[in-house]
């Protein structure tokens, strides 16, 4: 009864949440109580109902305001500038990628080397032997060996460009870290070189100006060592056995079966040679290099090499076949100073070995270098820096992870570690850390036992 | 017309109880809703929180559609990507995994870098004694110094930071061929505590007790490069010192200015100081708690050090401005050449520099380190616009390399330019034709002229 008491003021007032109720309660139909009420009294009860209504909207919103907050209007505005920078980036990325340059002169017609002319690597040099042995003598403070060791450079490189697809430069990367490891424990400098010296000898042509400068250049060197950047070294504690060759100028991975008898064009991999500092190798690369320049002059050497060399695809001539060529036909020019090297691998396939490894690390030990612990690895075919290959890309990627963990588990033991698999980034402790840490390094030091390669060839 | 089944009475009850009733329930629900707001639910939340959500859901309900769609039709591509040769659809996480579990550290233990040496100089000696093919001298003045630098095992999230971190390593094999110094990339994180910038401690901590050769270990950061490859560290201006960075005495000691040095590039020599300082350096370090509270730390303590987590460069400041007297002797803060170099005030000069001075300044002139702090041009956001960042790392990087180049007769085209063009002719007697700048046989890379091979 007091609750209807209360009502009823309030339904004077003009009604509280309720609503106008009171008078349908006690007129039973709202149709009924507009026809009994005065139409001023209604507007008016009407008017304090929006009122009412409007002030405890007011509050309502105030409140829930003061608890969630009205949230990120500018959101959307977010959004836009996100969208913004990723297409900027994007476009920054696409132009940094392509092969376009600000100093390319501007509709210049391509012009080609002339298939009547003969390409030279620059002016001729007849007297290299003699004017290297004058500037070795004169100069001392540069010998060409160091603690008894002839002194070598490794030269590899990759295009200046960023690959077509990141996972490339990455590996690519990694390669070079593998690089420096192995030169680091072995004092072998290298050169990584990301320059066309030479716009004609573009591609895989691009070594032999790069290696003809760096001999002329740089005196000091007794052997110049070429590797590929898709080449990673497995066996981190061999060491080329160089007295081997002293009779020899050019060694490079190959079978004399493949190359005499059945004339294929694999029967030699220039991803891995070495080459003497001297006129003959300067003279090997004046004859190698003709069939080199782009253009019509490769493509038409590319047709004779198919026609020749076993097994051979049709496509331009590449560095590789070209020199089968030339020591097939010139043989006895330049096979006499050439060694095709197949007791340990100066150059190891990869399809055969990466599948093997734990098997190695569980019979053999590093210091071999041939198939029992390689050398090196050579992922021919897999063209990371690409966009595609020869081969699965799961497969090629695996399967470098594989070897470059195989290699850096070598480097690691030193320091303690090494990788949680031959597929993880990861790596994990396997000795100790100990108050005496000098104990340790002499006996893991690989710098402290390397091992020569056998003068003793296998075939 | 209920009216008729209860009567007029019992209607107007049952319309009031209606009416109580939403009243209360209304005001039962104000008081939850007012509740809530100011002292939260626990566990199922405040407002806030499910505003969050549901604005969360709302909004990914209308863009759910188009990843969705995006990841469908990527998912006949993958499948076949076992056999695809296709280098752009591949997404390497999935062939990476770890055969072994990591091993959790002990919470309890306090962090420590290693057991406790105290007599490193003594043992170090004794080796080099034992040992003298290899000397920590490799020349009257030149110590044998180690760089180190390092990246991720990982490929970097930006689609071009690969390609950046290739061409920066090849630049300091460059300078590093030249002087005579060895390198080091390091690929590994020794110790998942210390990740981050401070992975570098356990690493230099190893490194110079795995090599007791290593007079100096010279770490930079893997975006710094090397500008100035003629320049040769004047190592005999150290030679009481055991510890040097770029930096200013004031800034570090008086202000102490989170800015006031730069661990991007320091050299440490090998030495029990050095673990120790190590071992006062580290406790910072270990991430999570610790390292999120030392931040705290380090932005009340320093000047002008915006509130993260701690960094190594901020705790050595703080280390070496509260403990001055400990430090302060073996640590020479050197100003006199950009040991690093901050990129933003010396890119834009590069062109000013090639036409007023020379390699082989080392500072304002002619900078030795351009360091881009800040670009973070491996991961996918820096503290820069991204074009800057690239366009001036292509600049540094072919400015240091017209050096190396010109050495065998080339130069870029210009500084924003790939291609490179020949600045002198072959000729058939190349050994009488000297580089300008002296760097193919230069005199810091000379080997002592010894009577014995």
């Amino acid at each position: 009864m007091g609750q209807e008491n209360i009502t009823q003021k309030r339904s004077s007032g003009g009604g509280g949440p309720g609503g106008g109720l009171p008078t349908t309660t006690a007129n039973g139909g709202r149709g009924r109580s507009s026809t009994l009420l005065p139409r001023g009294r209604q507007l008016h009860k009407t008017f304090n109902n929006i009122k009412i209504t409007i002030l405890c909207g007011f509050v309502t919103i105030l409140v829930l305001r003061g608890t969630i907050g009205i949230g990120n209007l500018g959101s959307s505005g977010d959004d836009a500038m996100n969208q913004n920078i990723i297409e900027e980036t994007n476009r920054i990325l696409a132009e940094i990628r392509s092969d376009s340059d600000p100093s390319d002169p501007v509709n210049e017609p391509e012009s080609f080397f002339s298939v009547n002319d003969t390409f030279a690597l620059g002016p001729k040099i007849s007297t290299w032997d003699q004017d290297r042995k004058t500037w070795l003598d004169q100069n001392p403070e540069f010998p060409n060996h160091i603690n008894g060791k002839p002194r070598i450079l490794l030269v590899t490189g990759s295009p200046p460009k960023p690959c077509d697809n990141p996972i490339g430069d990455h590996y690519l990367l990694k390669a070079i870290k593998n690089k420096i490891d192995y030169c680091r424990l072995h004092g072998i400098e290298i050169v990584y070189n990301l320059a066309h010296l030479d716009k004609e000898l573009a591609g895989y042509w691009a070594k032999l100006p790069l290696l003809r400068r760096l001999m002329l250049s740089h005196p000091e060197v007794e052997w110049i060592w070429w590797m590929d950047s898709d080449a990673l070294f497995t066996d981190m504690v061999f060491e080329i056995p160089l007295s081997k060759y002293d009779n020899y100028n050019l060694v490079v991975h190959g079978y004399p079966d493949l190359m005499f008898e059945q004339k294929s064009w694999i029967a030699l991999n220039t991803g891995s040679f070495l080459f003497r500092n001297c006129q003959w190798s300067l003279d090997l690369l004046d004859d190698w290099a003709p069939m080199g320049p782009k253009g019509p002059v490769r493509e038409e050497a590319g047709k004779i090499l198919t026609a020749n060399l076993k097994g051979r695809p049709a496509f331009e001539a590449d560095d590789q076949s070209a020199l089968i060529y030339l020591l097939l036909s010139k043989k006895d020019r330049w096979m006499d100073k050439v060694f095709l090297e197949n007791s340990y691998y100066l150059h190891g396939y990869w399809a055969g070995l990466v599948d093997r490894y734990e098997e190695m690390i569980e019979k053999y030990h590093p210091g071999l270098g041939d198939e029992r612990w390689p050398f090196v690895t050579h992922f021919v075919g897999c063209k990371p820096c690409g966009s595609y290959g020869d081969y699965p890309v799961e497969r090629c990627l695996s399967s470098m992870e594989r070897a470059f963990n195989f290699a850096d588990n070598q480097v690691l033991k030193l320091y303690g570690f090494r990788h949680r698999g031959l597929l993880s980034p990861k790596i994990k402790r396997i000795r100790n850390e100990t108050v005496a840490p000098l104990e340790v390094v002499d006996q893991f030091d690989i710098r402290r036992h390397p091992v020569q390669g056998s003068s003793k060839s296998r075939s | 017309m209920l009216e008729r089944f209860l009567g007029p009475r019992r209607v107007r009850q049952i319309h009031r109880a209606a009416r109580n009733g939403t009243v209360t329930f209304l005001c039962l629900f104000l008081t939850v809703v007012v509740l809530r707001g100011t002292i939260g639910a626990g566990k199922f939340g405040t407002p806030e929180q499910d505003f969050n959500e549901l604005r969360d859901h709302l909004y990914s309900r209308g863009r759910r559609v188009e990843p969705h769609r995006v990841l469908e039709e990527a998912q006949p591509e993958t499948e076949s990507d076992n056999q695809s040769n296709n280098y752009a659809t591949f997404d390497i996480t999935k062939i990476l995994h770890d055969d072994e579990p990591e091993e959790k550290p002990d919470p309890n233990k306090p962090y420590s870098l290693g057991p406790k040496i105290s007599d490193w100089d003594e043992q170090r000696s004794e080796w080099l004694k034992n040992n003298p093919q290899f000397p920590n001298f490799i020349g009257p003045n030149k110590p044998r110094v180690l760089l180190v630098t390092g990246s991720s095992p990982k490929p970097c999230e930006n689609p071009v930071g690969d390609h950046y971190l290739l061409k920066a390593i090849k630049n300091k094999i460059d300078y590093c061929r030249l002087h005579g110094i060895e390198v080091f990339y390091n690929m590994a994180l020794l110790d998942a505590e210390m990740a981050g910038f401070w992975a570098k401690l356990p690493l230099i901590r190893k490194l110079l007790l795995s090599h007791p050769e290593i007079e100096f270990l010279w770490w930079m950061d893997s975006d710094a490069m090397f500008t100035d490859m003629a320049f040769e560290v004047p190592w005999e201006r150290y030679k009481d010192h055991n510890f040097v960075l770029h930096g200013w005495n004031e800034m570090v000691y008086d202000q102490k200015n989170w800015i006031g040095l730069n661990t991007g590039s320091f050299l440490l020599r090998n030495s029990q100081w050095a673990l120790d300082i190590l071992d006062a350096w580290a406790p910072m370090g270990p991430k999570g708690k610790v390292r999120d509270e030392a931040g705290k730390i380090l932005t009340r303590e320093l000047k002008d050090r915006p509130v993260f987590e701690a960094d190594d460069q901020s705790a050595m400041v703080y280390l070496l401005a509260k403990e001055r007297e400990k430090w302060g002797s073996k640590v020479y803060l050197e100003s006199a050449y950009y040991l690093h170099g901050y990129w933003g005030i010396l890119v834009d000069r590069y062109e000013e520099m090639m036409e007023n001075y020379h390699p082989g300044l080392g500072d304002h002139r002619w900078p030795l380190v351009t360091h881009f702090v800040g670009c973070k041009p491996c991961g996918k956001f820096g503290d820069y616009p991204v074009e800057r960042c690239l366009r001036q790392m292509d600049r540094a990087y072919n400015f240091g390399d017209n050096q190396i180049l010109q050495m065998y007769g080339f130069e870029h085209k210009n500084l924003g330019s790939r291609r490179v063009k020949r600045v002198r002719n072959e000729t058939s007697n190349p050994l009488e034709v000297k580089d300008e700048l002296g760097l193919l046989h230069p005199a810091f890379k000379a080997v002592k002229v010894s009577t014995s091979s």
